[in-house]
C-alpha cells in the first residue's frame, strides 16, 4: 500500500486543489447560530458542500450532525414527472445529475457505513439496484480522518470497528504527531485524487506512528459492549417477546431522530407531489420509527405500540442486517444516543440482550 | 427537597393513589437524565430532580401515548413549573381532566439548555435562556409541594422577551430569511419537534395527511418551510414555551424561535400567556360577544 505524510495545516490546500479539479467537495462546517455566545447556542457542525478551503473542519470535532448518508441517498429523489391528459397519463424522464464528489474528513464509523448502505441498495445477489445510489456511489470518493477525541456515546469498539479503521475508505488520513498526517492510498479512486493533491503529499508515511496513534485513541473509548451473543439471542424467537423490549422502550416518544442520523438507516417511502394534473412521484425518507409506517390499509397495527417499532429497529441492525446482506447494521457511531431526547440508549438494549444470552437461568429467577 | 417528593410518590404508590409515577432517573451518561415510569413504591428511589433534568414529561399525557398509558387511572408526575403550564394547558384545551393527575411539584433553579452543555452546575453559560424571567419557578399548580410554598406574583400578562428572538427580529427581512433558508436545509423532518411538544395532540398530523397532502412529505425547500410554519400556526396562543422542540432537533434547528415570537403577538394582542389557569381559553378557539372588532359578530 501506498502511504505519504501530509501537513495538517494543507488540508484547506487539498480542498483548493480538489475543487480546482472540478470536483464538488463536502467537508464538515459549522453551521451559524442567532446567538453563537448564548446559553442555548451549539455547535453545528454538518457535512456540507464547500466552495473553498477556508473555515473546513476536518478533523475538528467528532462528528458531523448528519453523516454522508444524504450524498448517497437523497433526502428527496424525484423518480419521475407525470401528467394526466384526459384518460391519458403521460411519464416524462427526470434528469439526474451525478457530479464527481470527494468527501473528505469522514470518520471510520461512517465510512464502515457505506458498505452497509451498499448492500441495500445494490445488491448483487438479489439483482436488484438502485441506480442513484450506485450512480453517486460510483463517483464518489471517501477521504476518511481517523479519530482522536471519542465521545462517551461513542461504541465502534463494541461493533467490530476501531476509531483508526480504514474500511471503506478510500484514502485514509491519521494524525502522527507534529501537526502531521499519515495518508494511506487504500482504493484506485483514492489513488486518483492523491494524484490531485501530489503537491502536498510528501515521501512516506510513518505506519508505526500511526498505529500507535490508533492504539492510544481506541482505549480512550469507554461505551464498551459486548455485541457478539446478541444475534444469536435475536434469532429465538422466544425473545420475540420478552419482557425487556417493553420496559426499555416504553419511554420511546416516536420520533425518527435516531434512524434518520442514522448512517446505516435507509428506509424510504415513495410519495406522489401532484399539483393540479401533473406532479412528481417521489422518494423521501421514511422512519420505522413513525406510526404509521407499519399501518395497513385495513386499520391494523402490527406494531401497534411505540416500544414495538424500536424493537424492529434494534432486530434491524442486529440480526436483519447480518442475517440478510452479511453487513453490520450498525456502526458505532453513537449518533442515535445523542440525538435521542428522551436518553433511549441502543447500548442499554445491548448490554442488557448479552447479559441474558450468557446468564439465561439467572433470567429465569427473575 | 427530592427526598419528600420520593417519599409522596412511594405514600402515593403504596395507598393505590396513583397506577404511576411518571419522572426523571439517571441517564446512561453522566450529563443526562431519562425519563421513567415508577410503578412499584421500590423504585421511588431511582427518582431524581436537578437542572439535568430537562425534558418536558407532559408529553407522556398526550393522549398520542394511549398505549403507554393504557390501565393508568391516576397518574402522579413530577412537574417543573414550565411542565405544570404545559399540564393546564393540556387540561385547558380538554385533552386531560384535572383529576387524572396528581401534580408532584418541584421548585426549580432553571435547567440546562442541552445536555451537552452541562460541567457539573448551573450558571448563565449553560441555564436555557427560556429560564431567563421565568415566573413559575415556584409552580403554580400543584398537588404537592416540598415544603411551604411561597407566593409569587404572576399577575403580569407579560412574559419575558427571548434575546435570540429579538436578535432574529433586529434582522433585515431578507436576512432572516436567508438565515431560515440556511438553518432549514439541515431539516431532514424526523419530526422529533412534534414528537416531543405536549401540545400536538391531532390524531393525525396535517402533514401525515395524504388525501390530500397539504403539505409535501419530502425534506425540500417548500416540504420543510411549509411544515415549520404550519406548526408554529398551530402552537399559536397554546405553546408554553418548555423549549423542547429546539432541544431534541437533532439538526440543531432553533425551531422554537417562532413559537416564542408567535407568543410575543399573542401577548401583545391579547396579552394572555398560556398555561396559567385551568378555566382559560387561549384567545384563537374563543370568543366575546362584546369583542371590539366588528367582523366576528
Amino acid at each position: 500500500m501506498k502511504t505519504a505524510t501530509l501537513n495538517k495545516s494543507d488540508i484547506g490546500k487539498c480542498i483548493d486543489l480538489l475543487l480546482q479539479a472540478d470536483l464538488r467537495v463536502i467537508a464538515p462546517r459549522l453551521q451559524p447560530q442567532v446567538d453563537e455566545d448564548g446559553p442555548d447556542a451549539l455547535e453545528v457542525l454538518t457535512f456540507t458542500e464547500v466552495k473553498s478551503g477556508e473555515g473546513h473542519q476536518v478533523g475538528k470535532g467528532l462528528l458531523p450532525l448528519n453523516g454522508v448518508k444524504e450524498f448517497l441517498f437523497a433526502k428527496h429523489e424525484p423518480l419521475f414527472a407525470y401528467e394526466k391528459r384526459g384518460k391519458k397519463i403521460e411519464i416524462i424522464p427526470v434528469h439526474h445529475e451525478y457530479p464527481q464528489t470527494v468527501i473528505i474528513g469522514v470518520r471510520p464509523c461512517d465510512a464502515a457505513s457505506i458498505a452497509s448502505l451498499e448492500s441495500v441498495f445494490s445488491d448483487a445477489n438479489a439483482g436488484f439496484e438502485d441506480p442513484f445510489f450506485t450512480e453517486r456511489r460510483s463517483r464518489t470518493t471517501f477521504i476518511t480522518y481517523s479519530c482522536t477525541a471519542p465521545d462517551s456515546s461513542c461504541f465502534c469498539t463494541s461493533v467490530e470497528l476501531s476509531p483508526d479503521s480504514a474500511k471503506g475508505s478510500d484514502l485514509h488520513l491519521t494524525e502522527i504527531g507534529d501537526g502531521r498526517l499519515h495518508v494511506e492510498v487504500i482504493t484506485k479512486a483514492g489513488e486518483a485524487v492523491a494524484k490531485q493533491l501530489q503537491e502536498l503529499l510528501k515521501g512516506e508515511g510513518d505506519q508505526a506512528t500511526r498505529e500507535k496513534a490508533g492504539a492510544e485513541v481506541t482505549e480512550k473509548l469507554t461505551r464498551i459492549r459486548d455485541s457478539a451473543p446478541i444475534m444469536d439471542w435475536l434469532m429465538d424467537t422466544a425473545n420475540f417477546d420478552d419482557e425487556m423490549w417493553q420496559r426499555l422502550g416504553e419511554k420511546c416518544i416516536g420520533c425518527g431522530a435516531c434512524t434518520f442520523v442514522c448512517p446505516t438507516c435507509h428506509c424510504f417511502d415513495i410519495v406522489d407531489e401532484n399539483k393540479g394534473s401533473k406532479g412528481y412521484r417521489v422518494k423521501i425518507w421514511d422512519s420505522c420509527q413513525f406510526d404509521h409506517f407499519t399501518l395497513h390499509a385495513s386499520g391494523h397495527n402490527p406494531r401497534d405500540w411505540q416500544y414495538k417499532r424500536y424493537r424492529n429497529r434494534f432486530n434491524c441492525k442486529f440480526k436483519i442486517y447480518p442475517e440478510k446482506f452479511e453487513t453490520p447494521g450498525c456502526v458505532g457511531c453513537g449518533r442515535c444516543i445523542r440525538a435521542c431526547p428522551v436518553n433511549l440508549d441502543i447500548t442499554e438494549y445491548m448490554a442488557e440482550v448479552a447479559h441474558k444470552a450468557t446468564n439465561p437461568n439467572a433470567i429465569k429467577a427473575e | 427537597m427530592i427526598e419528600q417528593i420520593r417519599n409522596q410518590a412511594r405514600q402515593l404508590l403504596e395507598n393505590g393513589d396513583v397506577d404511576v409515577v411518571i419522572g426523571y432517573a439517571e441517564g446512561s451518561d453522566p450529563s443526562r437524565t431519562t425519563p421513567i415510569f415508577i410503578r412499584k413504591a421500590e423504585d421511588v428511589e431511582k427518582l431524581i430532580y436537578d437542572p439535568r433534568c430537562i425534558n418536558s414529561l407532559p408529553l407522556y399525557l398526550n393522549k398520542r401515548h394511549e398505549y403507554t398509558r393504557k390501565g393508568w387511572k391516576k397518574t402522579a408526575i413530577i412537574g417543573k413549573g414550565c411542565d405544570i403550564r404545559a399540564i393546564v394547558q393540556l387540561i385547558a384545551e380538554n385533552q386531560l381532566k384535572r383529576d387524572e393527575i396528581y401534580i408532584l411539584g418541584v421548585p426549580c433553579e432553571g435547567v440546562v439548555s442541552h445536555p451537552e452543555k452541562w460541567d457539573g452546575s448551573l450558571h448563565d453559560g449553560n441555564r436555557a435562556s427560556k429560564c431567563i424571567g421565568c415566573d413559575v419557578m415556584i409552580p403554580h399548580e400543584t398537588d404537592f409541594f416540598p415544603g411551604e410554598k411561597p407566593d409569587v406574583d404572576r399577575s403580569s400578562p407579560y412574559e419575558a422577551t427571548s434575546k435570540n428572538v429579538a436578535t432574529l427580529m433586529e434582522l433585515e427581512l431578507d436576512k432572516r430569511f436567508a438565515f431560515w433558508r440556511t438553518d432549514f436545509d439541515r431539516c431532514f423532518k424526523c419530526y422529533a419537534c412534534r414528537e416531543v411538544c405536549p401540545h400536538c395532540s391531532c390524531n393525525t398530523c396535517i402533514t401525515d395527511e395524504t388525501m390530500p397532502s397539504w403539505i409535501d412529505p419530502a425534506a425540500h425547500k417548500k416540504g420543510v418551510f411549509s411544515w415549520h410554519l404550519t406548526r408554529a400556526m398551530h402552537l399559536v396562543g397554546r405553546c408554553t414555551g418548555c423549549g423542547e422542540c429546539t432541544r431534541a432537533c437533532p439538526m440543531g434547528i432553533q425551531v422554537d424561535l417562532f413559537n416564542q415570537r408567535m407568543k410575543e403577538v399573542v401577548q401583545e394582542s391579547y396579552s394572555y400567556k398560556p398555561g396559567y389557569s385551568l378555566e382559560d381559553k387561549h384567545p384563537l378557539i374563543t370568543y366575546k360577544v362584546d369583542d371590539r372588532e366588528d367582523f366576528i359578530k
